[in-house]
C-alpha cells in the first residue's frame, strides 16, 4: 500500500499535514511537549496575543454544556514581547511550525502586534482574531461587519509581510460576505469558525454561570454549524479556508476537508485528550490509505452535493 | 523532581462505594510517581456528554517497575462522577497524570496539621502517608456534615494513634461539634508560641473552610498550604479556565488552579 501524501497547502505555506491546533486550546504549544513531538503537527497556533499582558475575565470562566462547553477566558495572555523573547525560540527549537493568533483593542494595536511579530523569522503566519466574543476588544467589533473587517485587515496587511489569516466569527448573518471581505482586503486565508455566542444561567441562584455572563460555545455540539459555514465560505472565496469547530476525530476532520477546507484546526478536543491532534493526523493517514486515496490534496473538495 | 504528565489508558480493578465515597483502583501501564496534592484528569464514559474529564486527587499509587496501579477517592457530585461510579472492574479509563503542584513537605523540623473537609480528605491523606514514612509528627482534622459522612477509619493514615485524628461534625454526631476550621482555631489558640512556631498546616476542603483556616493561620503567623479546586477543562494549563485570584506585587492576578496550583500558599490567595 502506498503511503498517502498528507501535505496540505495553505496559500504559500506547505504544511506537512492538514492538522493544526486551534488558538486558545493549546496554550503556547510547549505544554504539549510531554505528550508528543509538536513538530509532527501541520502547525501550532498559539493563544491569542495582545500588545501588553492581559489579565482576563473574572471567574467563573468555563461551564460544561451538552456535548460542549462555554468559555469566557477573556484572552488572558503573556503579551507579544514575552512571546517573542521566551516562547518563540523554544517553539523553533522544538521544530514546530507555529502561527501567532493576535488581537488588539484598537486597529493601531493590531498593527503594532503584527509588526513586532514580523521580526520573528520562524513564525509561519499571523492569524487575526476578529471574533472573540468574550471581550469587546477581542476584535468582535471589527469582525461583525464586513466593512469593519475589511478596514482592519487592510491595515494589518500593510504592517506585515507574513502570511495573514483571518479567523471569522460564526455570529454573523452571511459568512460568505465576511470571507469575501477578508479576501478583498488581502488576507491569505480565512479560518472558521470561532465560538458561537451562548450563555448558561443557574435557575436556583438566578445568576449567570459565567463571570462574563455570556461566553463562547465550542466542542462537538457546534460541528454541524461549523461544517455548514465552512462549506459556504469555500464557495464564496478563492483563498484557502481553514475549517474549525467541534473536530474531535479523523472522521470529523475529513468532513471539513471534503467540503473544501484546505486544512483544519482542532480545539476543545485537546482538553479531553492531549493526544487528540496527533491521533487525528494518524487517523487521516489510515483513512486515505484504506480508501486508496493518494493524498489530502486529492481528497479535499471532492464533496458530491 | 517532578514527573512530566502523561496521558494513559487504564483499566478499573475495583470501584467500590463506602458510605458517600467511592474508592477506585485502576491498573495503568507504568508506576505513577506523585507528590501528595497532585491530581489526575479522568474520563471513561462513552460519548461526548459530559465532554470533559474530571479532576480527582491521586490518593495512592503502587505497582512494580513494569506495571502500576493508581487509586482515587471521589464523591458523586454531578453527572461525570455519577457516570464514574457506575463503571465496573475491567472498564477502560483515560487518565492524564500527575498534574499540578502538590504540597511542600520538605521541612523535617515541622509539626504538621492536616485538615480535610468533606471529600477533601482524599487530598490530605497522601500527605499524611508521606509524613508517616518520613517520621514527621502530624495531627489530622477531619470534618463532615454528620458521622456517616466521615471518611472510613481504616483509610486514615495514623488513624489508630490516639490523639492524632480530630473528628468534627456539623451536627455533633461525632467528635467536635462544629467545623474543621473552628476545631483547628480552638486548638491553635491553646498552643504556646514555641509550639505554634514549629507548626505548618495543609488543608483541602470547601472554600469557606480554607478561607477560615487561612485567616486563623495568618493571625498566628503559621504557614498554611491550601489545595483549591475549580471547574477545569484541561487540567494541564492550556485552557486558562480554572483561574483563582492571587496577590501579586501591589495588585492581584489570575493564576491557574491546575498549573500554578492546586496547592497555594494561603497568604497568596484572594478569598
Amino acid at each position: 500500500m502506498v503511503t498517502p501524501d498528507l501535505t496540505a497547502r495553505v496559500g504559500s505555506l506547505l504544511l506537512k499535514n492538514p492538522v493544526m491546533s486551534a488558538s486558545g486550546t493549546f496554550g503556547y504549544g510547549l505544554e504539549f511537549a510531554p505528550f508528543y513531538d509538536i513538530s509532527r503537527l501541520g502547525a501550532v497556533i498559539v493563544k491569542g496575543l495582545s500588545l501588553l499582558p492581559t489579565r482576563g475575565n473574572a471567574p467563573q470562566r468555563i461551564v460544561e454544556t451538552p456535548a460542549g462547553m462555554l468559555n469566557a477566558i477573556g484572552l488572558q495572555n503573556i503579551g507579544v514581547e514575552r512571546f517573542i523573547g521566551e516562547v518563540a525560540p523554544r517553539l523553533e527549537d522544538a521544530g514546530a511550525v507555529f502561527v501567532a493568533n493576535i488581537y488588539g483593542r484598537t486597529e493601531e494595536e493590531y498593527e503594532e502586534v503584527a509588526r513586532r511579530l514580523s521580526a520573528v523569522p520562524a513564525l509561519a503566519a499571523v492569524e487575526l482574531n476578529v471574533s472573540c466574543p468574550n471581550v469587546r476588544e477581542g476584535g468582535i467589533a471589527f469582525g461583525s461587519t464586513a466593512k469593519g473587517l475589511y478596514g482592519l485587515t487592510r491595515r494589518v496587511r500593510a504592517a506585515t509581510a507574513k502570511p495573514l489569516w483571518v479567523k471569522l466569527s460564526p455570529n454573523v448573518t452571511d459568512i460568505g460576505e465576511m470571507a469575501r471581505a477578508a479576501e478583498d482586503s488581502g488576507a491569505d486565508a480565512v479560518s472558521l469558525v470561532n465560538t458561537l455566542l451562548g450563555m448558561a444561567v443557574d435557575p436556583r441562584t438566578r445568576r449567570p454561570r459565567l463571570g462574563n455572563v455570556t461566553g463562547g460555545l465550542s466542542g462537538p455540539a457546534i460541528k454541524p454549524v461549523a461544517l455548514r459555514m465552512v462549506w459556504e465560505a469555500c464557495k464564496a472565496v478563492k483563498i484557502p479556508v481553514i475549517g474549525i469547530g467541534g473536530i474531535r476525530s479523523a472522521e470529523d476532520a475529513l468532513e471539513f476537508l471534503l467540503v473544501g477546507a484546505a486544512a483544519v484546526q482542532v480545539g476543545t478536543a485537546n482538553f479531553r485528550n492531549p493526544n487528540a491532534c496527533i491521533e487525528i493526523v494518524e487517523g487521516i493517514r489510515d483513512f486515505l490509505a484504506r480508501e486508496g486515496i493518494r493524498g489530502v490534496k486529492e481528497y479535499r473538495g471532492s464533496f458530491l452535493p | 523532581m517532578r514527573a512530566n504528565p502523561r496521558f494513559v489508558g487504564g483499566r478499573i480493578l475495583r470501584n467500590v462505594g463506602h458510605g458517600i465515597f467511592y474508592r477506585m483502583e485502576v491498573a495503568v501501564p507504568d508506576r505513577v510517581e506523585f507528590v501528595p496534592g497532585q491530581f489526575a484528569m479522568v474520563s471513561g464514559w462513552p460519548g461526548n456528554d459530559p465532554l470533559l474529564p474530571r479532576p480527582l486527587a491521586i490518593f495512592r499509587s503502587g505497582g512494580t517497575r513494569v506495571s502500576g496501579t493508581v487509586e482515587f477517592v471521589y464523591k458523586v457530585v454531578g453527572r461525570g462522577t455519577a457516570l464514574l461510579s457506575g463503571l465496573h472492574e475491567g472498564d477502560p479509563l483515560s487518565i492524564t497524570l500527575p498534574l499540578g503542584n502538590g504540597f511542600r513537605l520538605d521541612d523535617p523540623d515541622r509539626t504538621w496539621w492536616l485538615a480535610g473537609g468533606g471529600v477533601g480528605f482524599s487530598t490530605v491523606f497522601p500527605a499524611g502517608m508521606a509524613l508517616s514514612q518520613g517520621r514527621s509528627d502530624f495531627e489530622m482534622f477531619l470534618g463532615a456534615r454528620t458521622r456517616e459522612q466521615l471518611p472510613p477509619r481504616d483509610w486514615t493514615p495514623g488513624g489508630n494513634v490516639p490523639g492524632r485524628v480530630h473528628l468534627c461534625t456539623d451536627d455533633g454526631t461525632a467528635g467536635f461539634h462544629g467545623t474543621v476550621g473552628a476545631a483547628l482555631r480552638a486548638r491553635l489558640e491553646a498552643l504556646k508560641p514555641p509550639e505554634a512556631g514549629r507548626l505548618s498546616i495543609l488543608a483541602c476542603g470547601p472554600r469557606e473552610m480554607l478561607r477560615e483556616i487561612a485567616e486563623t493561620a495568618g493571625s498566628r503567623g503559621v504557614p498554611a498550604q491550601v489545595s483549591l479546586e475549580n471547574h477545569m477543562a484541561c487540567g494541564f494549563g492550556v485552557c486558562w479556565g480554572c483561574v483563582t485570584e492571587v496577590r501579586e506585587g501591589d495588585g492581584t492576578a489570575y493564576r491557574r488552579v491546575c498549573k500554578e496550583g492546586p496547592v497555594f500558599d494561603a497568604r497568596e490567595v484572594v478569598w
